[in-house]
């Protein structure tokens, strides 16, 4: 009898602390970088979902997030008809289907930012071949605004 | 040595003996240099393991006293003379780069501690990707990076690691970029080309091959362990 009751008690402990790191789970103020530079529309697609995933778990207005783009990363802001304007892309993953997944993350509060680097290298043109970039969402250098993040304290995650 | 020893070196080091099973030890490892030395190592490794998750304490050298002649000492001494003169000489030659080594230090010594409000930008790159098309982006991105800042007066600091599949980029046989790599370690002094011992070691038995590493790159033991160790110190950490 006494073994049963110990054990009883035990399993109302265990009950007990699940039910409080549940009730601890509802996250603080989150600060995030994601980094793409890869231009697989799949992976993008799937790199769109874990941030909209993200959102779910913790709450846009929780939530401080970015996504620096740079390198063939830029594929996922390309329009599918600049393609033939940009030969150092293989990919244009702006389709229809993904601009709608980018504005909904972008009425959520997520800011897309561009390497003006990599448009000058490519020779991409901002107004006539991206999909929904203004000048302000042009940064100076995607890895130097990875690093400066970093030290802002962002966390830093790359899909 | 003694049977079981290394077992009572390991209860050493995790501090688990008693003080009589202690005191027998520590009189062994005065009559047995070897045994000192593994205790010592043991130790070392210890605290390697220990960098993940804590500020590294200063690490003890492990040079353990034999009963040298003196004139064996003198001998020794006139060796160190001679090679100090002639590292001397050929530093003064080649472009001094001592921080270099400095900083790559496995065990993490000598390296001023890095904090994330300093005024210096680290960033440590970890390379995995087998793609060295990608590889060679990122050479580009971190030339463009170093020279941005070198232009402006900017403190910078950059490692890139690479790692398991990334290693290619480092091997001499395979990598594809080997004079851009030559160049860019020769102009920046603040570049640091790493690779991965683990990797290296796996990669040789599975191909039964002798890996050659390019000489622009330190080998440091574990990729994977230093790139914690980098962020843990407040670099940025970026993967390519």
């Amino acid at each position: 009898m006494r073994k049963l009751t110990s054990l009883l008690v035990a399993a109302l402990m265990v009950f007990g602390m699940a039910g409080q790191s549940l009730a601890a789970a509802a996250y603080d103020k989150q600060k995030v970088v994601y980094h793409i530079n890869y231009d697989n529309p799949k992976k993008q697609a799937g790199a769109l979902r874990n941030i909209q995933n993200h959102i779910n778990a913790v709450g846009a207005e929780n939530l401080d997030l970015k996504v620096v783009l740079h390198g063939n990363g830029l594929a996922l802001l390309l329009e599918p008809d600049a393609l033939a304007r940009v030969p150092k892309f293989k990919h244009a993953n702006a389709d229809d289907q993904m601009a709608a997944k980018i504005d909904g993350l972008k009425s959520q509060g997520v800011a897309f930012n561009v390497c003006a680097n990599t448009i000058k290298g490519r020779k991409v043109n901002r107004e006539t071949d991206l999909y929904n970039v203004d000048a302000g969402d042009i940064v100076p250098s995607g890895v130097a605004e990875l690093a400066k993040l970093q030290a802002q304290g962002y966390t830093y995650i790359k899909p | 040595m003694r049977k079981n020893d290394d077992l009572e070196i390991n209860a050493f080091v995790d501090g688990e003996l008693t003080v009589d099973e202690r005191m027998d030890l520590l009189a062994a490892m005065q009559r047995d240099p070897d045994l000192a030395r593994e205790a010592c190592e043991m130790n070392n490794l210890k605290s390697q393991l220990q960098l993940a998750y804590a500020n590294p304490p200063g690490l003890a050298a492990c040079n353990v006293a034999r009963g040298r002649s003196p004139w064996l000492t003198i001998a020794a001494s006139f060796v160190m003379l001679a090679a100090g003169l002639l590292g001397g000489w050929l530093l003064g030659n080649a472009p001094a780069n001592p921080e270099r080594f400095v900083m790559l230090d496995a065990q993490g010594r000598g390296q001023a501690p890095a904090t994330a409000d300093s005024p210096e930008t680290r960033i440590v790159f970890h390379l995995t990707n087998p793609d060295q098309a990608v590889a060679g982006e990122l050479l580009d991105d971190v030339e463009q990076m170093l020279s941005a800042y070198q232009r402006e007066g900017q403190p910078l600091r950059v490692e890139i690691v690479s790692h398991g599949e990334g290693l290619d980029l480092l091997r001499q046989r395979l990598s594809q970029h080997k004079g851009k790599i030559h160049q860019l370690a020769e102009k920046f002094n603040n570049l640091t080309f790493v690779a991965c011992k683990n990797t290296i070691d796996r990669v040789q038995v599975s191909e039964g091959i002798e890996i050659n590493i390019l000489p622009e790159a330190e080998i440091i033991e574990s990729g994977v362990n230093h790139v914690v160790k980098r962020q843990k110190e407040g670099w940025a950490y970026i993967r390519v």
